[in-house]
């Protein structure tokens, strides 16, 4: 299971900034995406990772959703699609695949499609079988930037885009395509909204993750990409790897973590062992960190027993919400990021760390050079996913 | 025709469960004696002993129809549960429960059922199946559409090379909810289940399994069979699988390929040969 993996480019689009730049200076200035719920017909008393410039993006024909709409948006950042094109020259559009993450892929479109229906029958703008499905995300995606390889949605609630990494790494070492092109999309709707409500778990203020008196969950919206290839394939000698991943399931409850964190401990172990590191190697930590009383409580008490103090750790949704589908990417991504900027994200609104928690993390940003991340995502029906990226130098 | 890498598992048991099926033999003697009776099986689907009896009541259809035949599989295959990691692939999802959410939430009292909500994940069905089994092995849950087969197949074949780790693969499928079928179709009962292992492992009676990526598009191959399996395949993506299925239950001593749509560009060929 040697991998030999890497980040060739990446771009994330969240409620802290339309892209990588502006999500870097958001970092640095602690300055939050959240904003009270505003959205129409969802009168429910949280905060929110909203990204206006979704509502703009009204030209996707037979193809729109909002769902769509920020998987699009999230394409038009950066260099993503320069980068891609030459990747098409380069190995042809056939031997690209896709590999999105999505909960609610396009449900937006078929509630409002359901709200608007005429004598029981969904009315002809809203018959479109490509978006009314659960691969929907990928589907799309292909059809936006052209790749004509393989293109695989998968659908693992919360940890939908991490796994993606692990997926798109054994297509690239299986050699079945050149490159790949990875992705999570999740957009708010009124299915996660009155859903996560109606188990108790939105906050009614900006998320506290980690902190002695959090109390739920800030829902956010996001876009994120990157492409990978095989690092045999690359010419530069300053890349980043994804050098382990671990995939395991709970086996406990649908929507309760284990109470052990039997899962996620599998999950980190098992990134760790393939990327041949133990946790004193790994710099920095992003948690999944919800702010849940639960999932934090676990968490923190799985990093604070296996790790030591020198891993530094956070949570960044007081930046951008819980992402759900989307949230692995973008939280991979910011860690990642952290490789090259060297910026440490502090948990913003955290001021009294949770009593039971004994492990390394502050709500103020650090400054460190950094070789090995993890990030952790954990889901719905006890599906979890960590991932290791290193920073390597080839002499 | 252009090919790349060969990809090699064996393939040692099976589970079935749909409409005038209630297990691989009845599919089998469907496929073979192309007998016009099918099994009497129940529009409720199955009611699997292997879920909690109060996880049982609140499971959904696609969720029983992918525990039932990933447990069949299991057993056939004389192994653990605990030992696989799995892949499960739904085209639809669960409509019935995207109706559900759907009208209530264009309703003025938008109030969900939190089990509803917990159980509409597409992951529902690789949750029932790790909980019910004590399973802490990587489960999927994937979704491919129209290709949800070929894409499911080539996902579960190159985890099973590249971890060298047996798995477990449900495709399932369940009836469209009436609003969405002008849009989807309707659906029908249909669930598969395989166990697959490395290559270097190769029990008598297995058959190996080799799938080759091609490098031009397929369309889906014809199928003949009775009315019951004719309309699955017709109105159901899991049952695109019947073609590879009745190959399996002739077991011909012979070499036998055919070929799945992929992608735009690409299509999976998959080369069957008994294991002696």
């Amino acid at each position: 299971m040697k991998m030999d993996i890497c980040l060739v480019d990446y771009e994330t689009t969240t409620a802290a900034g339309i892209n990588l730049l502006a999500l870097r200076s958001a970092l640095v200035s602690q300055t939050s995406g959240l904003r009270f719920n505003d959205i129409a017909n969802a009168a429910i008393d949280t905060w929110i990772g909203h990204i206006e410039a979704v509502d703009a993006v009204t030209d996707l024909g037979q193809w729109q959703s909002r769902n769509n709409a920020l998987a699009a948006l999230g394409l038009e950042q950066g260099n993503i699609k320069q980068t891609l094109r030459q990747l098409v020259k380069r190995f042809s559009a056939a031997r690209i695949g896709v590999v999105m993450g999505s909960s609610t892929s396009s449900i937006d479109r078929t509630e409002t499609a359901y709200s608007c229906m005429e004598e029981g029958k969904l009315k002809p703008l809203f018959q479109q079988p490509l978006v009314h499905n659960p691969h929907g995300p990928a589907l799309f995606v292909s059809h936006y930037t052209g790749i004509a390889g393989p293109a695989l949605t998968i659908n693992t609630a919360c940890s939908s885009s991490a796994k993606v990494f692990a997926t798109a790494a054994r297509w690239l070492s299986s050699g079945i395509v050149d490159a790949v092109l990875v992705g999570g999309v999740d957009t708010l709707c009124l299915s996660v909204l009155y859903g996560f409500d109606s188990l108790q778990l939105v906050s009614r203020h900006p998320c506290k993750p980690f902190d002695q008196y959090r109390d739920g969950i800030n829902l956010g919206e996001a876009a994120a990409y990157a492409i990978l290839m095989r690092g045999t394939d690359m010419e530069t000698s300053e890349r980043v790897q994804l050098s382990g991943y671990g995939e395991s399931s709970d086996a406990y409850h649908m929507s309760h973590p284990h109470p052990d964190g039997l899962g996620a401990r599998l999950a980190m172990e098992q990134a760790m062992s393939m990327a041949g590191l133990s946790p004193s190697s790994i710099d920095y930590i992003n948690l999944h960190g919800t702010a849940s009383r639960a999932n934090d409580l676990i968490e923190g008490g799985l990093v604070s027993a296996l790790f030591p103090k020198s891993t530094q750790c956070s949570s960044t949704k007081g930046w951008t919400g819980h992402t759900l589908g989307a949230a692995g990417i973008t939280e991979s991504l910011i860690a990642v990021d952290a490789l090259y900027t060297g910026l440490i994200p502090g948990t913003m609104n955290l001021s009294t760390v949770d009593e039971q928690l004994d492990f390394s993390i502050t709500s103020n940003n650090q400054v460190a050079e950094l070789t090995h991340v993890m990030s952790n995502s954990f889901g719905f029906g006890g599906n979890n996913c960590s991932l290791v990226f290193s920073k390597v130098s080839l002499a | 025709m252009a090919r790349d890498t060969m990809l090699s598992v064996n393939l040692v048991a099976l589970g079935a469960w749909g409409d005038g099926f209630a297990s691989w033999s009845d599919l089998e003697n469907l496929l073979v004696n192309n007998s016009v009776d099918g099994a009497d099986t129940v529009a409720a689907g199955p009611k699997p002993d292997i879920i909690p009896a109060n996880e049982r009541r609140r499971a959904p259809l696609p969720v029983r129809l992918a525990v039932e035949t990933s447990w069949q599989a299991t057993q056939a295959a004389g192994m653990n549960p605990q030992e696989l990691s799995c892949v499960f692939v739904s085209s639809y999802g669960d409509t019935q429960l995207t109706d559900y959410m759907c009208k209530e939430l264009a309703s003025e009292n938008k109030q969900l059922s939190p089990t509803k909500f917990h159980n509409s994940v597409h992951n529902a069905a690789a949750g029932y199946w790790t909980i019910s089994t004590g399973c802490v092995k990587a489960a999927n849950s994937v979704a491919g559409f129209a290709e949800s087969i070929s894409l499911a197949l080539m996902e579960a074949v190159i985890q099973c090379n590249f971890e060298q780790q047996p798995m477990l693969i449900t495709f399932f499928d369940a009836p469209v909810t009436q609003v969405l079928q002008n849009v989807l179709g309707e659906g029908s009962i249909f669930a598969i289940s395989m166990v697959i292992l490395p290559d270097h492992c190769s029990p008598p009676d297995s058959h190996l399994l080799q799938l080759t990526l091609n490098d031009v598009p397929a369309v889906w191959p014809d199928f003949h069979g009775n009315d019951i399996l004719m309309r699955h395949y017709h109105v159901n993506h899991s049952a695109r699988l019947l073609p590879l299925l009745k190959i399996l239950a002739y077991s011909k001593e012979k070499e036998t390929e055919l070929t799945f749509p992929l992608s735009q560009a690409r299509s999976l060929s998959i080369n069957l040969s008994r294991n002696k």
